[in-house]
């Protein structure tokens, strides 16, 4: 029979890689950190789930930090007059809200699961605390944000600049 | 149909608030102590988590960066409770050995009389002709019963105190574990709001309580170098490192902290300086009547004070809380009121715990369709 004390001490030996921290990897804005960190980060992010239908913010509703999908769909739309406007549908390892890391602005569209959903949520009261805690990772996190951005910019600039194919 | 419904849900919603509060109401007795416990341990997580996280950053080890800060906070403690008791026991010794003599009790009977003679006749009230040493060795002796009831009280002190550090303890290695069980209970509408309110909270406690240690450094810092300015003037006062801290930690109660320094620093300069004339003829500026030096004390106190008031404090805690002074008046007298000392210790941090929970309160009441 298996010693409790010792299967204690030894419980984190070839402990599996958690369904979370799989999720996390995906994510640009995790890019390049150790399982280490990852762990660390995974110990800050809440998991939360949803029913189909429920919401998981509405637009210009108080943003506090991005939502990274672990299973199911989210729909991100915007409600024009009434019309709703779906501008992507994420399912499993995408995420989204993420700007509410850097500000507090309300949110610039509304989130909803179309499916029964598990997202895990990182915010930026964790962020502010992770920064006191330890700079170098939450640096290396903000680089990354800023990266992805900087994407986004690029592809918008993309997207609203004239063809120059001629 | 439907607001009949509405009627009665808020009939039952009421039945089982007022159960809540009748069931908290007999449950009080039991649960207080260990309640007031754990907000001390609350409290003193929210001071130290900052070094520990600190320290955590430096070593890589949570365990071990609580372990150092905390057998740290309490070596200190100890190293000032230690040398300040026998530091005072020896003062109490060598004053009751003074009180032995008769010279001593001649020069303290001399000093009534000669004041009692200063006083105009109105204050003098007719009063039967006592003799003051004797009743000095009384006002002594009850002293002692006292301190016999004080070390009765001691004992369950100390075992409070054992149990705050271990939840302190317990706390500061789980805290983030903790904080995240608690926003777990959270409904999904209201998270965001809820990490924000939290958030918001702990901000307030910990600027308030780093501001106040501020505050109270450098109020023993000031009262050490005052009492030792009052030294070279002659007034022979002992353990000022110690009235110094002192003075700085009382400080922590609002309006009556400050006080407290001022009384043990008057009691020192009371027992050193009795039987010395020129102690006793003591004049303030050379012109108000300042016998054993307790009106220079007392001025020293009160100019400590005043920079504390109006330099110091609004700069290091000033907007941590944002209470107007007539809330935070309002929020001691309520706290006095219920719990004494410790509740006037807690009531400004409290009032502004209250206040970010009625803004968050408001704000989620304002913004209901976005959640």
């Amino acid at each position: 029979m298996k010693s409790p004390l010792w299967s204690n001490v030894f419980k984190n030996w070839n402990s599996q890689e958690s369904e979370k921290v799989t999720a996390l990897k995906q994510v640009p804005v995790f890019d390049g950190l150790s399982n280490k960190e990852l762990e660390e980060i995974e110990k800050l992010t809440h998991e939360r789930t949803y029913q189909s239908g429920e919401h998981v913010f509405k637009n210009m509703a108080p943003s506090e930090g991005m939502f990274i999908i672990i299973s199911g769909a989210v729909e991100i739309y915007l409600d024009n007059a009434g019309t709703k406007n779906v501008l992507a549908e994420l399912t499993d390892q995408d995420f989204f809200g993420e700007i509410a890391l850097l500000d507090e602005e309300p949110r610039s569209a509304g989130a909803i699961a179309t499916k029964p959903s598990t997202l895990l949520g990182f915010f930026r009261p964790d962020l502010l605390s992770l920064m006191d805690r330890n700079p170098a990772l939450s640096s290396k996190i903000l680089t990354n944000l800023g990266a992805v951005l900087a994407e986004r910019l690029r592809k918008t600039n993309e997207l609203l600049s004239p063809k120059s194919d001629n | 149909m439907d607001k009949e419904k509405n009627y009665i849900q808020h009939i039952y919603r009421l039945m089982l608030g007022l159960l809540a509060i009748a069931f908290l109401y007999v449950i009080w007795p039991y649960i207080s102590s260990v309640l007031l416990m754990l907000i001390f341990a609350f409290l003193f997580t929210t001071i130290l988590l900052s070094s520990v996280d600190a320290l955590e950053r430096k070593i890589r080890n949570r365990g071990l960066s609580v372990l150092a800060v905390t057998v740290g906070l309490i070596a200190a403690i100890a190293i000032f409770i230690g040398s300040f008791a026998t530091n005072l026991a020896d003062q109490a010794g060598d004053f009751s050995q003074r009180l032995e003599t008769e010279s001593f009790m001649d020069d303290f009977n001399g000093f009534i009389d000669n004041t009692k003679a200063k006083l105009p006749n109105f204050v003098k009230g007719g009063g039967d002709d006592v003799d003051a040493a004797s009743k000095l060795n009384e006002v002594v002796g009850n002293l002692m019963s006292t301190l016999l009831t004080f070390a009765g009280a001691l004992g369950s002190f100390v075992f409070n105190m054992i149990m705050v550090i271990i939840f302190t303890i317990i706390l500061l290695l789980n805290y983030h574990q903790f904080k995240k069980s608690l926003v777990n209970f959270i409904p999904n509408k209201y998270f965001e709001v809820g990490l924000r309110l939290i958030f918001n909270i702990e901000q307030q406690v910990s600027n308030y309580l780093r501001g106040q240690l501020l505050a109270a450094t450098s109020v023993a810092i000031m009262s050490i170098i005052g009492l030792y300015i009052l030294n070279f003037f002659g007034a022979n006062l002992t353990l000022v490192i110690f009235i110094g801290i002192i003075a700085g930690l009382a400080n922590l109660i609002p309006l009556v902290g400050p006080f407290i320094g001022m009384l043990i620093a008057f009691s020192v300069a009371l027992m050193n300086n009795l039987g010395i004339d020129a102690a006793q003829s003591h004049m303030l500026f050379n012109s108000i009547p300042s016998p054993f030096y307790l009106f220079d004390i007392a001025l020293m106190f009160i100019i400590v004070q005043q920079i504390d008031n109006n330099f110091i404090t609004p700069l290091l805690v000033g907007e941590s809380v944002g209470l107007h002074p007539i809330m935070v008046m309002i929020a001691l007298l309520i706290g006095g009121t219920l719990l004494g000392p410790i509740g006037m210790l807690f009531a400004v941090p409290a009032a502004g715990i209250i206040k970010v929970i009625g803004q968050e309160v408001s704000f989620v009441t304002k913004n209901a369709h976005l959640l």
